[in-house]
C-alpha cells in the first residue's frame, strides 16, 4: 500500500481492506492501514462493506450448545449468579433426622444411578473403550442415545495436535463428531458427544492437527464399540 | 446493554444467555478444545461486564460486538500459544487446519442464518475459502498464510478480497448483510 491520496484516485489500494477486516494484516500494516483510512474514502467504503460480511462469519462455525458449567463460572465471576432461595421448613423436624433422610436419599440415588449405568439396557450403559498406542483408560457412557467419553491418565496429544472424536456407522467411514479435546495435567477429560449415537457402531478418537480434520489422518488411539 | 453498563445483573444474565451459544461455537471452532473455548468465552463476557460502556450501537448489533470480542480473545490465545510453542510452517498438518463444513452438528437446532452463512461460505471457490478460514478462524496473518500455502502474499490478499466480495454478494442477495 502506498500513499492514500494517490490510491484514492486510482481506486486500488492493494486489497488491504479485506485482510484488514479479517484481522490478517501484520500489526504494523494494520496501523498503517488505519492511518490510510483517514485519507482514502474508497478503502473506507470497502471496509464498511466487508465488515458486515466478516461479522456474519462466526455463524459459519458449527453451532454447539455451551457447557452447562460455563454459565455458572461466568455468573460467579461477575457476581451475578442468582442465589438459591432457601426454603424454610414449616414443621419442627430435628436437624439430625433431616440429615439422616438426606443421606438415605443420596445413597438411594447413587444406587439407582449405578444400576442404571451398569445395566446394558437402552436407558444407560458404560462401555470400556480400547486404548491403543498411548497410555491411559477410557470409557463411554451412553444414555438416551447420547454419549460422554471419560478419559483418565491419557497421554496428551502430540504438540500442535488435539484429539478428535469420530463416529462410525456399520460399513461407513468415520464421520467427525465436531468434538476436539485435550487432556488436563492428569490426563483427564470428560468429553460430551453432541451427536446422537443411534445407528453408530464405534466411537473413535485420533490425534489430529489443531482445528481438526474432515477425515482421520491417524490410527485410532481410542475405540469404543457400541455393538 | 445500557443496563449492563449500569451494573444490572439481570440484564447481564439475559445478554449472556442470549449470546453464549454462538460465542462458544465460535471460540470452539477457533481454539479446537472445549477448555480453551470456555476460557475465551469467559474472558470475553467478563470483559463485557466490566467495559460494557464501550459498546456502540451505531457500529453493529450486540451479538456482533460480543462475537468480535470473542474473536479477538481467541486470536490472542492462538497467537500466544503459537508464540510459546512455535510451529513449523512446513508441517503439513497446519495446511490441513481447514474448514469444518463437513462436520455434523445436526444434534442441535440449526438456525436459518447459520445454515445460510455456512452454505454461502461453502459455495466459495476452495482457494478463496481456505485463506478466509485460515485468517478468520485460524488467526493467521496473511504473511503466515502465504508461508503455509507457499503463495505470494499478494495472492493471499487477492483471494481474501475476492472471497469476501463474493460472500458479501451471496449473503446480501438474501438480505443477510447490507
Amino acid at each position: 500500500m502506498s500513499d492514500g491520496k494517490v490510491m484514492s484516485q486510482t481506486h486500488d489500494c492493494g486489497g488491504d481492506a479485506a485482510a484488514y477486516v479479517l484481522g490478517a494484516l501484520e500489526p504494523a500494516e494494520a496501523d498503517a492501514f488505519r492511518q490510510h483510512l483517514d485519507q482514502c474514502a474508497v478503502c473506507r467504503d470497502e471496509v464498511d462493506a466487508l465488515t458486515g460480511t466478516v461479522q456474519a462469519l462466526p455463524m459459519a462455525a458449527p453451532q454447539l450448545a455451551p457447557p452447562k458449567q460455563l454459565r455458572q463460572k461466568v455468573l460467579r465471576a461477575t457476581g451475578t449468579e442468582p442465589k438459591r432461595a432457601r426454603r424454610r421448613i414449616a414443621w419442627p423436624v430435628p436437624r439430625m433426622a433431616l440429615a439422616t433422610l438426606g443421606a438415605a436419599l443420596l445413597v438411594a440415588a447413587v444406587v439407582v444411578t449405578g444400576v442404571e449405568l451398569s445395566s446394558s439396557g437402552s436407558s444407560g450403559r458404560v462401555i470400556q473403550a480400547h486404548v491403543t498406542g498411548v497410555s491411559g483408560s477410557a470409557e463411554l457412557r451412553v444414555s438416551g442415545g447420547r454419549g460422554e467419553l471419560i478419559v483418565r491418565n491419557l497421554t496428551p496429544p502430540p504438540a500442535g495436535k488435539v484429539y478428535e472424536v469420530w463416529l462410525a456407522a456399520p460399513g461407513a467411514k468415520p464421520a467427525p463428531a465436531s468434538v476436539l479435546f485435550g487432556v488436563n495435567s492428569r490426563g483427564g477429560a470428560d468429553v460430551g458427544i453432541p451427536a446422537t449415537l443411534t445407528g453408530i457402531s464405534q466411537v473413535m478418537v485420533t490425534p489430529e492437527p489443531r482445528g481438526g480434520s474432515v477425515s482421520p489422518t491417524h490410527a485410532p488411539v481410542i475405540v469404543a464399540s457400541l455393538t | 446493554m445500557a443496563l449492563v453498563h449500569d451494573g444490572d445483573k439481570r440484564a447481564f444474565t439475559v445478554v449472556f444467555d442470549r449470546h453464549v451459544g454462538p460465542a462458544f461455537s465460535l471460540a470452539y471452532r477457533m481454539c479446537g478444545t472445549r477448555a480453551r473455548a470456555e476460557d475465551v468465552v469467559q474472558e470475553a463476557f467478563l470483559s463485557l461486564w466490566r467495559t460494557g460502556a464501550r459498546y456502540d450501537r451505531a457500529r453493529g448489533s450486540v451479538r456482533s460486538w460480543i462475537l468480535s470480542t470473542v474473536h479477538h480473545r481467541a486470536v490472542d490465545a492462538i497467537r500466544r500459544e503459537v508464540a510459546k510453542e512455535g510451529y513449523d510452517v512446513a508441517d503439513e498438518g497446519l495446511a490441513e487446519r481447514l474448514p469444518s463444513d463437513e462436520r455434523t452438528d445436526s444434534e442441535f437446532e440449526r438456525r436459518d442464518d447459520a445454515d445460510r452463512v455456512r452454505q454461502a461460505v461453502g459455495e466459495l471457490p476452495h482457494d478463496q475459502r481456505r485463506v478466509i478460514e485460515l485468517a478468520y478462524f485460524g488467526g493467521f496473518t496473511h504473511t503466515q498464510i502465504a508461508q503455509i500455502l507457499e503463495l505470494p502474499a499478494g495472492t493471499v490478499k487477492g483471494r481474501m478480497r475476492l472471497g469476501l466480495t463474493k460472500l458479501r454478494l451471496g449473503l446480501s442477495a438474501d438480505g443477510f448483510v447490507p
